[in-house]
């Protein structure tokens, strides 16, 4: 749906609490293959917000990149008003565009790779799109940005979609508690690594992917200790009931 | 002097200011009637199955959707395959705690319970696909109603024959129900989508379906345990009234949690 510039007027009258009624998007909970997604952002928005990457390098996540991108887009200056969180909205638009364009950047053939490796391979593919789009350098504005305490809810809301996003195409099928764990570590190792990043000055972020793999070694020994220490307590269990079946009680 | 005598209506409460413009006041009123809608879809029908209606297009393969599903619409399925799922590691955890103090006291039960333990574990496999498939997270009480279905099977097991199938029945009583309402609501979907024209897709068809024969094989455990005397459990009543209320109780948890 292009925005007419009669829409665009009507989307800027509106309370800025009320404009997310007018551009209805829905929860993404129930996946349908019959059907693409629609795409997260209107093509207005998309046109400036692209456009207004492309100047981060230089101008950092800041209004001035925006109102370049806006002017490179071949719209007005006001029309900036269209991101009343101004330089977050950039941070968030890359953060979308990013998790979504995963699936198209990697790709796994080979079906004996294990879902560990799988999901090493797409936290490298993502950290490297940072670079790839060059925001690298100024991901530490971002990360500030994403921290402030208005935009703290979104930035989770995004950071738990990537996690499950990376789950996903890492071939997890698992639908019992781990899949609340398995996400919230991941989120906390990408994080982490996210911030590592922004210092590593080593080639091709070698330094990063060692981080990495220090971080997946701890989650998995961790897990692997609370999941025998659970079998230990079952097999106690049941090992204590199966006694007090053998001397008579009825249970 | 009108303004001296006592006022005996009411005065119309306007607001001093306008603060919405027209655009915004129709969305407000737009989402306020959508919100009194939502709780219209259903949750559970204690109406027999035989009086489902039966669209054509549920026995006919269907071409691709070209209409996406609406947002209230993925977000009732979101909740009701959470929820079916809820319900049969339940059902699976019931069986597998109620299984060695009955077959001990009766082992001519072991073929049925054999039984009916397999098709719930075939219903729990279903559901999971769907969920990892439909990327639909899974409810966050899974260990609570991990525990709380180990200790009902364990304790109605532990009471009896009559207390265990009473325990079968009630939870039956109750799934069923409640599978019967999502097929309705899925069906009344299919009969709508016909009725404008649109494809129903393969998707929906073969949710409906299997939802279906989930729920005939739900209805079949309901009858087995009726016919292994399930009405001749003591505290009959208490019994199933506790269990009954615990699964309802655990059905709107598991939506919204």
């Amino acid at each position: 749906m292009s925005l007419t510039p009669l829409a665009l007027r009507n989307v800027l009258r509106t309370p800025a609490s009320l404009r997310p009624l007018l551009l209805q998007s829905p929860r993404a909970c129930y996946h349908s293959y019959e059907h693409t997604q629609p795409p997260p952002y209107r093509d207005a928005d998309a046109a400036i917000l692209s456009s207004a990457l492309t100047y981060v390098p230089a101008q950092g996540f800041t209004q001035e990149a925006l109102t370049l991108g806006a002017k490179d887009a071949g719209y007005l200056d006001i029309s900036t008003n269209l991101f009343p969180k101004g330089a977050f909205e950039l941070v968030k638009y890359h953060l979308v565009t990013q998790r979504l364009g995963l699936k198209d950047r990697i790709q796994f053939p080979d079906e004996k790779m294990g879902v560990g490796r799988k999901v090493r391979s797409l936290v490298l593919e993502r950290l490297r799109a940072n670079a790839d789009t060059g925001v690298v350098n100024r991901w530490q504005e971002a990360l500030a940005l994403m921290s402030l305490a208005e935009n703290i809810p979104t930035s989770l809301r995004e950071l738990s979609a990537l996690s499950d996003e990376i789950w996903f195409l890492a071939g997890d099928v698992s639908v019992d508690t781990s899949w609340y764990t398995k996400r919230a570590s991941l989120s906390g190792i990408y994080a982490a690594t996210e911030i590592y990043q922004t210092t590593d000055q080593s080639t091709d972020f070698k330094d990063t992917e060692q981080f990495l793999d220090r971080r997946l070694e701890e989650l998995r020994v961790m897990g692997g200790a609370v999941g025998n220490t659970l079998e230990w307590v079952g097999f106690q269990g049941g090992a204590l009931v199966n006694l007090m079946r053998s001397k008579g009680v009825r249970i | 002097m009108a303004f001296l005598l006592p006022r005996t209506t009411a005065l119309p409460s306007l607001p001093l200011k306008a603060r919405l413009t027209p655009l915004a006041f129709q969305l407000q009123t737009r989402t306020r009637n959508a919100n009194s809608n939502a709780h219209r879809t259903l949750i559970s029908s204690a109406a027999s199955p035989a009086t489902e209606p039966e669209p054509e297009s549920l026995h006919t393969p269907q071409p691709t959707r070209r209409q996406p599903l609406s947002a209230a619409q993925k977000l009732y399925l979101d909740k009701a395959l959470r929820v079916n799922q809820a319900g049969e590691l339940a059902a699976t955890l019931i069986y597998t705690a109620q299984t060695p103090p009955l077959t001990k006291a009766h082992p001519h039960l072991r073929p049925l319970m054999q039984h009916m333990y397999d098709q719930e574990a075939g219903h729990f496999k279903t559901f999971n696909a769907l969920l990892a498939k439909h990327r639909i997270r899974p409810t966050a009480m899974y260990p609570l109603w991990q525990a709380a279905a180990t200790v009902l099977g364990w304790t109605t097991g532990a009471m009896g024959r009559e207390a265990a199938m009473a325990c079968t029945e009630a939870v039956e009583t109750e799934i069923g129900e409640h599978y019967n309402g999502q097929v309705r609501e899925l069906l009344a979907w299919m009969a709508d989508m016909e009725r404008k024209g649109e494809e129903v897709g393969e998707e929906l068809r073969l949710l409906v379906g299997e939802m279906r024969r989930i729920r005939d094989e739900e209805l079949e455990h309901l009858d087995h345990a009726v016919q292994n005397d399930a009405k001749a459990a003591n505290p009959y009543e208490l019994l199933t009234g506790v269990i009954r209320t615990g699964c309802r109780g655990a059905i709107w948890v598991s939506e919204k949690v």
